[in-house]
């Protein structure tokens, strides 16, 4: 069972002032907690520096351990976190198969595109594989993007805003996805949208000026997918 | 807004573009003339009727003249590239790379021929770099013998063009990275597992490249048919093709062999701006099946400091070679090994300020009218292109930059002897017109192009008319970039050294054409106070370039605090 914990991380912006004070968090395969809080919050900033992209001149403070092994020294390639952006940020010089085949790891050529057609076919993006992802719908694209997250075999998700972008139809659609694909592992899910919020999710809140943390605790299950 | 006018927009456009083409298809037309044989117009009746093609061909110096060209060309265009991929991978969103980016206008400003002065007093065995280490750490108590600058295997240009021309690709690179959104690529690659060399190699690069093509295609044509740089840094016996070609030229009995050479100047680059689009091909197959190999790679922090380190190497020795000039010109006695001059002195700047005063105000007055009359025509042209009155013509500026300038002046040269116009002063401006005129259609483009069209709608519903939204809101908002193009004009125009030459037939001395005239003759003071006054024209420019907007921008916001209600209540 992974286990990622976070233990007293303070976060200051370039300018010096405190965007997080004093945060705990653990993540539990299976379970999916939510950073929430209003925009400029810190929240984004705390995803960087789980993954350890931090923009420069921001400060840190704090203890990252994943399954009792430090990551702080852990180069970002590999600490293992996955990562979803709003953005999906699927590279558009690769083929919706060559985005997902970047994902992938290990595996012989032929086994790794076996399992991308699995994979494509399962998340009912079948024959889709040859396509420019340009040419697909915000649904798609937001599904690839999940995959190809999902294929490099993440110990941790962390999802930021990842359903903002899409419309209010798709966006059901897309939650009910994510939190079938990603049901085994530990999800950090940022956002301040209440209606992303998946049933039995922990919810943690960022005060309102920015600075103070409130645990919120458990909170009730939403009518989340 | 209404759409009168537009047949004198058109008008203007065409006459832009055609003082841009006809002095372009002359010049090519003239050298392939004259190349090939079918038009003498200097031929010399007692000379035997050998094809200029032959005689070129069978000139003893062709050869070595031909290895010595591909040989400091393609290695120092293949030195350019690779150095620049290793200085981007290794040093972006490093604290290196702000650094970086912070000499590069600089470098980029400074004409090849001053730099090339700076580098003859850094790297020759009695230069400043020797001096620095000597004698504590060499042990060298007289210049070493070790080596020369110049030397006769084109080492030194490889250095010079590398050093002059790896801050122009990376500039170009910088410029295009924040459209690739390089920071998120680079942060969902690691994410995924990939070391930061992969993601440059598999997510950046092969976007990049397309946007740099161009860029590097005319520092290959740059460096195979560079004259200025390889006659200070270049061998003299032999010389480079380009400088062989020039020699040809002086002797009436060889001008046609000229043509004929750089005919076989243009094949060259053509050939290879072929093999790098063929490379590019096979680069590209190979990276398409590498790049889904799931392989991640591992991060090296040792090449990553080994990278800073050769950004650092190459763009110090840039730097280091700018600095020197100013110490030569006010040292009066700089004995080997001291690291600095013994004894001070102003005496080189008074004694030399008198004779550099006519190529100084010379090259001033070609750069500032160069700069109104590039800035002019390329506005004229994009307005005219963004109100569709002439169709997008981008690969039309890019011609004098693919050509090499000895191909294209030796016809032109000609074309203006037989119109009577050669030296004279509106003809040597014309020329360097042309070479500053892509720099600033290129460098505007995008401003013109991305400005938002609202800002004309809005000064329309006031009532303004076309040329008053020009003149009032258009321009003013584009002031930075015009800024900038200004000043690239003026340094593209203080380097030209072969327009003004082949142009000006020798009557319009500027510091271009002194400085490398005077190569090897004059003793380094001299040389230094030139080099240093052609160096600080660009800069100057540059300075004027950034800190004018700079400047505005301040005046507006004082006077906006001033005269806000807070302020006056405060008061």
């Amino acid at each position: 069972m992974m286990r990622l914990e976070v233990c007293g991380l303070t976060l200051r912006a370039p300018g010096g002032e405190t965007l997080i004070d004093d945060l705990d968090l653990a993540l539990h395969c299976g379970t999916v907690t939510v950073l929430m809080g209003p925009s400029g919050s810190g929240k984004s900033s705390v995803l960087g520096w789980l993954t350890g992209t931090l923009a420069p001149g921001f400060q840190a403070r704090g203890q990252l351990t994943l399954d009792g092994r430090s990551l702080l020294t852990v180069p970002t390639e590999r600490r293992r976190i996955g990562l979803m952006l709003q953005s999906d940020f699927l590279f558009p010089h690769m083929t919706v198969e060559e985005n997902l085949l970047f994902g992938l790891r290990g595996g012989t050529r032929r086994a790794r595109r076996e399992r991308v057609t699995a994979n494509l076919a399962d998340a009912g993006l079948d024959g889709l594989g040859p396509r420019d992802p340009a040419t697909l719908s915000g649904g798609q694209r937001a599904r690839v993007s999940l995959l190809r997250t999902l294929l490099s075999d993440p110990a941790v998700l962390l999802l930021d805003e990842p359903f903002s972008r899409l419309d209010a139809a798709r966006r059901e659609q897309i939650r009910a996805f994510t939190w079938q694909r990603a049901s085994t592992l530990p999800v950090l899910l940022v956002t301040h949208d209440v209606a992303d919020i998946p049933a039995g999710a922990r919810v943690i809140e960022i005060g309102a000026g920015g600075r103070a943390v409130t645990n919120a605790g458990d909170r009730p299950a939403l009518d989340a997918g | 807004m209404r759409q009168h006018g537009g047949w004198l927009q058109r008008g203007a456009a065409a006459g832009v573009a055609l003082a841009f083409t006809v002095p372009v298809a002359l010049g090519v037309a003239g050298t392939l003339l004259q190349g090939s044989g079918l038009w003498r117009p200097f031929a010399v009746t007692d000379t035997a009727p050998i094809h200029p093609m032959m005689a070129v061909l069978g000139d003893p110096r062709f050869l070595p003249a031909l290895s010595l060209t591909l040989f400091s060309g393609l290695l120092a265009t293949a030195l350019v590239a690779l150095c620049s991929v290793i200085v981007l991978v290794s040093s972006h969103g490093t604290r290196v790379w702000n650094g970086i980016l912070s000499v590069l206008a600089p470098l980029l400003a400074v004409p090849h021929a001053a730099l090339a002065v700076g580098l003859l007093f850094l790297l020759a065995p009695s230069g400043w770099l020797a001096r620095l280490v000597s004698p504590g750490i060499s042990g060298w108590e007289r210049p070493p013998s070790g080596w020369t600058v110049p030397d006769a295997e084109a080492w030194s240009l490889v250095i010079g063009l590398l050093v002059k021309e790896m801050p122009f690709l990376l500039l170009a690179a910088a410029a295009q990275l924040p459209s690739l959104d390089v920071d998120q690529a680079l942060r969902i690659g690691r994410t995924l597992g990939y070391a930061p060399a992969r993601c440059w190699s598999r997510l950046i690069l092969p976007r990049l490249w397309p946007r740099l093509r161009l860029t590097f295609l005319i520092i290959l044509a740059f460096n195979l048919s560079v004259v200025d740089m390889a006659i200070l840094l270049g061998p003299g016996h032999p010389p480079t093709l380009a400088v062989l070609l020039l020699q040809f030229l002086a002797d009436p009995a060889t001008r046609a062999a000229a043509s004929a050479g750089a005919l076989l100047l243009t094949a060259l680059v053509a050939l290879g701006c072929l093999a790098v689009l063929l490379a590019e091909r096979l680069l590209a197959s190979v990276a398409r099946r590498r790049r889904t190999s799931g392989r991640r790679g591992v991060a090296s922090y040792g090449a990553r400091l080994g990278g800073q380190g050769i950004a650092c190497l190459l763009l110090g020795t840039g730097l280091l070679s700018l600095a020197v000039l100013p110490l030569w010109t006010f040292a009066l006695r700089w004995r080997f090994p001291d690291a600095w001059p013994s004894v001070w002195t102003l005496q080189n700047w008074a004694e030399r300020l008198p004779r550099l005063v006519e190529p100084a105000l010379n090259t001033l007055g070609f750069a500032a009218a160069t700069a109104v009359l590039a800035l002019v025509a390329g506005i004229l042209w994009l307005e005219a292109e963004r109100r569709g009155r002439v169709p997008r013509l981008d690969g039309l500026w890019y011609v004098p930059l693919l050509v090499p300038q000895i191909a294209l002046l030796f016809g032109w040269q000609v074309a203006a002897i037989r119109a009577g116009v050669d030296g004279r002063w509106p003809t040597v401006l014309h020329a360097h017109w042309v070479y500053a005129l892509p720099y600033v259609v290129l460098l505007l483009a995008n401003a013109f192009r991305e400005l938002d069209p609202r800002w004309s709608h809005a000064a329309a519903t006031l009532g303004a008319g076309y040329w008053r939204t020009l003149w009032r809101v258009r321009l003013p908002l584009l002031r930075r970039p015009i800024a900038q193009a200004a000043a690239v004009a003026a340094s593209v125009s203080v380097a030209q050294y072969l327009p003004t030459l082949l142009l000006g037939a020798g009557r319009h001395a500027t510091l271009a054409t002194e400085l490398v005239a005077g190569q090897g003759g004059m003793d380094r003071r001299a040389t230094s106070t030139l080099a240093l006054l052609q160096a600080l024209l660009p800069l100057l420019a540059f300075g004027l370039a950034i800190g004018w907007p700079a400047w505005r921008a301040r005046r507006l916001g004082r006077a906006s605090r001033t005269s806000s209600p807070t302020a006056r209540v405060a008061a």
